[in-house]
């Protein structure tokens, strides 16, 4: 058995899953301390469902604390941030563009050195050991122990990253480093933003994890634990300590891959309705669709992995105006239960639309909610309306998909979407978040410039798979029942023909320690 | 004379997308290393073509190669005015100048990084008037500019010289260059006086697309609303009137790799699938748009594609499944319109079986829209 918790930044949800079958759920507040909420979490399905500690396999969690720590620009670490690129990107130092109070957050310790590699292999220039050792001392006389390191075209080349991170280790015992390549994409700056913010939380995940390990141990739990990542797949806790930023946006990948698992469509829409939010996504094969724009995190453009996610202003306690033909983006958000017109309070929301045509019940009073016929009519018109067109701009052809609705909000859908070939409302899907969670697997991606015409195309997709599997064998996963499941393909205008990036991606179950079912 | 700071490249960049209809790539690190070097330096002098002297010498300068190389081949804040000083070092000749190959996209803003960085005023003008995807396109050599000498640096600062006047030959050189050359150079070319300049720029384009990208900012929204703004500005421009060509929802779009270019095409259906889809046909810039099979747009008269919903100009890369947008064509600066600049920008230079004819007569004989 399993148990999945996904802490959100309203609720703590979490379920207990024996195979495909849930066992125990819950949906509780998120607490300040988070650890507090996690352990009622826990407490809750465990009592609920009466289920021995030591038959439990494994916890995987899923938080949003990382995220925060960002937006809100709290317990980051000042981070030194190196960048072999030199001759090329002179004038454009690290952490250009970024919003003053996160770069301030981050100190001003940017250094720019020779080195790195141009998109054919060939070096773009040597490294100078005396310029890097300069830096290095630089950074020690700082007392600052945590370091960045990006180059140019490291994706593909990542000796020159690897080199001096061996150095910082020879000259800075105990120093935290995250390394560009190791968070993938081509776009140096964007890659080296990231890597930026991943160093900057190296010590909040430390203390994360400890505090975690530390909840469970105390619970009586010593099964071993899990933190998902962003592409729907697991990390240990040892690399969650290397790379925190990877649970960015994993929350929405948590709704999809539970909406996967809860309905068994691997190709799917999935609509994760709110209280202020329907956020829509994609599944491909069973994982998220993933963004391959530029993504915003608290102001810092960055090239993170991230699922492709269009969030829209519509959710269960979204403000209903103009007579039902305009729909949020304002909300009541978590105070709907209090303040929402089926609750007993006095805002028009877009819950109390679907009470007032009946078509809904909600809160333990169960008020009437009565609205004139034409507002109800707009109203219901303008939700299906806002989704049609959100999941339209989501569809990769116009061939109509199953939908399937998930989140505290699937409510808000009364009839069948015009844009949807089957609707799917399944059980549990209040926590489907959690479920997501629960069922992860442990997985490898790699990245690369391939030219198609250097190397045929199966040998390049063969060669990388190979890669890609080796990569996901290494984070954990158990190399039986490792698959490929995406292969990505984008061709690359202005060069040679044939030039490709191609990404794969494999995902494996985690080894099962010999007791309790497998899921 | 005007003067041009960091404060106008927000609008400048957005400006410049509108113009590049559908190419020029992503201009953000060009717009980074620009503000840096207005930071630096100071705002540049924005010279208007007819106040230079007619002997004045001026040089045209760009960026050549794959946009997504500079993704990491990050270019530096000297390439353009080391180019420009190579320039000068290798041919004795003071520049006294600066001018754009195109103003839709990046290549807007690298002369404006030299002119900073060397004190010089930067022509306001440009040789496309929007983005186009080979140098024998430019107004210059099809004036009869000719390409050299000229001058390219990479990443490192190795220079390579060019010589042959034949524009034809030139382009496939560079090209080479810049991919034996980590895949992006900057270009010093088309050396000019003030009275060849005069006659062959697109005139104040940079202002233009200053303007273009304030009406963009300030009206960001539905793109119904915008049209009265936009009409009205380009009214008073070297460019002819801006058509509402359609607004509706992308139902296909694809493109593929074809020698070094994105080729494709893209079919856009109204709303209430009243009227027959438009397609239009892609080579790294939209080039041409069919409605029913009747062409109502078609290069080198500008068609350009906004979000719906914001405005924002997309880039054909960026055009997805689902998009709802708007459609815009406009009328191209009249210089392309001659027999002489068709020979190297008309539908059949880009492999399309038609003759060009203006949108205005096209869209006069088309179904009201």
């Amino acid at each position: 058995m399993r148990i999945g918790i996904d802490v959100g930044g309203t609720h703590t949800d979490a379920v207990l899953v024996d195979g495909d079958n849930v066992i125990s759920s819950t949906k509780a507040l998120t607490s300040a301390d988070v650890t507090s909420g996690i352990l009622e979490a826990l407490e809750s399905i465990l009592s609920d469902s009466g289920v021995q500690e030591d038959s439990i396999e494994a916890v995987m969690l899923g938080t949003t604390q990382f995220t925060n720590a960002v937006i809100e620009r709290k317990k980051l670490s000042e981070v030194a941030a190196i960048r072999i690129g030199l001759p090329s990107g002179a004038g454009l130092p690290p952490k250009i563009g970024w919003p003053e109070d996160i770069s301030h957050s981050l100190g001003d310790h940017g250094y720019m050195v020779h080195g790195g590699t141009l998109y054919d292999g060939r070096p773009l220039a040597e490294l100078d050991w005396s310029e890097i050792n300069k830096v290095i001392a630089d950074i020690k006389s700082k007392n600052l122990n945590t370091v960045a390191i990006s180059a140019a075209f490291s994706p593909m080349t990542p000796q020159p990253e690897l080199d001096v991170a061996a150095q910082l280790r020879r000259e800075i015992p105990g120093v935290n480093i995250t390394c560009s390549h190791s968070l993938g994409r081509l776009g140096l700056l964007e890659r080296e933003n990231a890597a930026l913010l991943n160093a900057s939380l190296l010590k909040l995940a430390d203390s994360v994890v400890s505090a975690f390990a530390d909840a469970l141990r105390q619970r009586g739990l010593k099964c071993r634990f899990f933190v998902s990542q962003n592409d729907g797949t697991l990390m240990d806790a040892e690399f969650v300590r290397q790379f925190p930023a990877l649970t960015f946006a994993s929350g929405p990948t948590n709704s999809l891959r539970g909406a996967c698992k809860l309905t068994g469509l691997n190709d799917a829409i999935v609509v994760d309705l709110g209280g202020t939010t329907a956020d829509i996504g994609i599944l491909q094969g069973g994982f998220p669709r993933e963004s391959n724009i530029v993504i915003d995190v608290g102001g810092v453009r960055t090239n993170f992995r991230m699922p492709d996610i269009l969030s829209l202003g519509l959710g269960g306690g979204s403000l209903v105006t103009d007579e039902g033909r305009s729909i949020g983006p304002k909300s009541v958000g978590h105070n709907l239960v209090t303040q929402g017109l089926a609750f007993g309070g006095s805002v028009l929301t877009a819950t109390d639309l679907l009470v007032a045509a009946g078509r809904a019940t909600v809160g333990p009073n169960q008020c009437p909610v009565t609205l004139p016929p034409q507002t109800i009519e707009n109203g219901l018109n303008t939700i299906a309306s806002m989704l049609n067109n959100g999941i339209e701009k989501m569809m990769p052809s116009s061939d109509p998909m199953p939908v399937i609705l998930v989140g505290g909000g699937a409510i808000l859908v009364a009839d069948k979407l015009e844009v949807a070939s089957k609707m799917y409302c399944p059980e549990h899907s209040g926590v489907a978040n959690a479920i997501g969670a629960a069922i992860a697997q442990i997985g490898g991606e790699v990245e690369s410039l391939v030219c198609y015409q250097d190397m045929p195309r199966e040998q390049a997709i063969k060669k990388m798979s190979d890669e890609a599997i080796s990569t996901a064998i290494n984070a954990g996963a158990n190399p039986k029942t490792i698959r490929i499941a995406d292969i990505e393909e984008t061709t690359i205008s202005y060069m040679a023909e044939g030039t490709t990036r191609l990404r794969i991606k494999a995902v494996g179950d985690i080894p099962s320690q010999g007791k309790g079912a497998a899921v | 004379m005007k003067k041009l700071g960091s404060e106008s490249l927000a609008d400048l960049s957005i400006g410049a997308v509108f113009l590049a209809t559908g190419g020029g790539g992503d201009p953000y690190v060009a717009e980074l290393i620009t503000k840096a070097a207005l930071d630096k330096f100071g705002p540049v002098d924005l010279i208007d073509p007819d106040d230079l002297a007619d002997d004045a010498f001026i040089v045209a300068l760009g960026g050549v190669g794959a946009p997504t190389v500079s993704l990491e081949l990050l270019p530096s804040i000297n390439d353009a005015v080391d180019t420009l000083r190579a320039f000068e070092d290798r041919f004795g000749k003071k520049i006294d100048a600066v001018v754009s190959f195109e103003v839709g996209g990046a290549n807007s803003l690298i002369p404006i990084i030299a002119a900073a960085g060397m004190s010089i005023p930067v022509v306001d003008g440009d040789g496309m008037g929007r983005a186009l995807p080979e140098a024998q396109m430019m107004t210059y050599p099809i004036y009869g500019v000719l390409p050299t000498p000229a001058v390219t640096t990479d990443y490192r600062g190795g220079i390579t010289e060019f010589h042959t006047k034949n524009i034809l030959e030139f382009e496939p050189e560079i090209r080479q260059c810049a991919l034996s050359s980590g895949g992006m150079i900057t270009s010093a070319e088309h050396p000019m006086t003030g009275k060849q300049l005069k006659a062959s720029i697109v005139p104040r384009t940079i202002t233009f697309s200053v303007e273009l990208g304030r009406i963009l900012r300030e009206g960001r929204g539905n793109a119904h609303k915008i049209f009265e703004p936009l009409q009205k500005l380009f009214a008073n421009s070297i460019y002819g009137g801006i058509h509402h060509l359609y607004t509706g929802k992308v139902v296909d779009s694809s493109t593929k790799i074809i020698g070094g270019y994105d080729i494709g095409e893209a079919t856009i259906a109204s709303f209430d699938g009243a009227r027959p889809p438009l397609k239009i046909s892609i080579k790294n810039e939209y080039l041409l748009a069919k409605i029913n099979g009747k062409t109502v747009t078609s290069v080198p008269d500008l068609i350009t594609v906004l979000d719906y919903e914001t405005s924002t100009p997309i880039n054909a890369e960026r055009l997805r499944f689902g998009q709802r947008v708007t459609v815009y064509g406009i009328g191209c600066p009249a210089f392309y319109r001659t027999e002489k600049a068709l020979n190297f920008v008309a539908p059949r230079c880009f492999g399309f079986d038609f003759d060009y004819q203006p949108i205005e007569s096209l869209i006069s004989s088309a179904s009201p829209t």
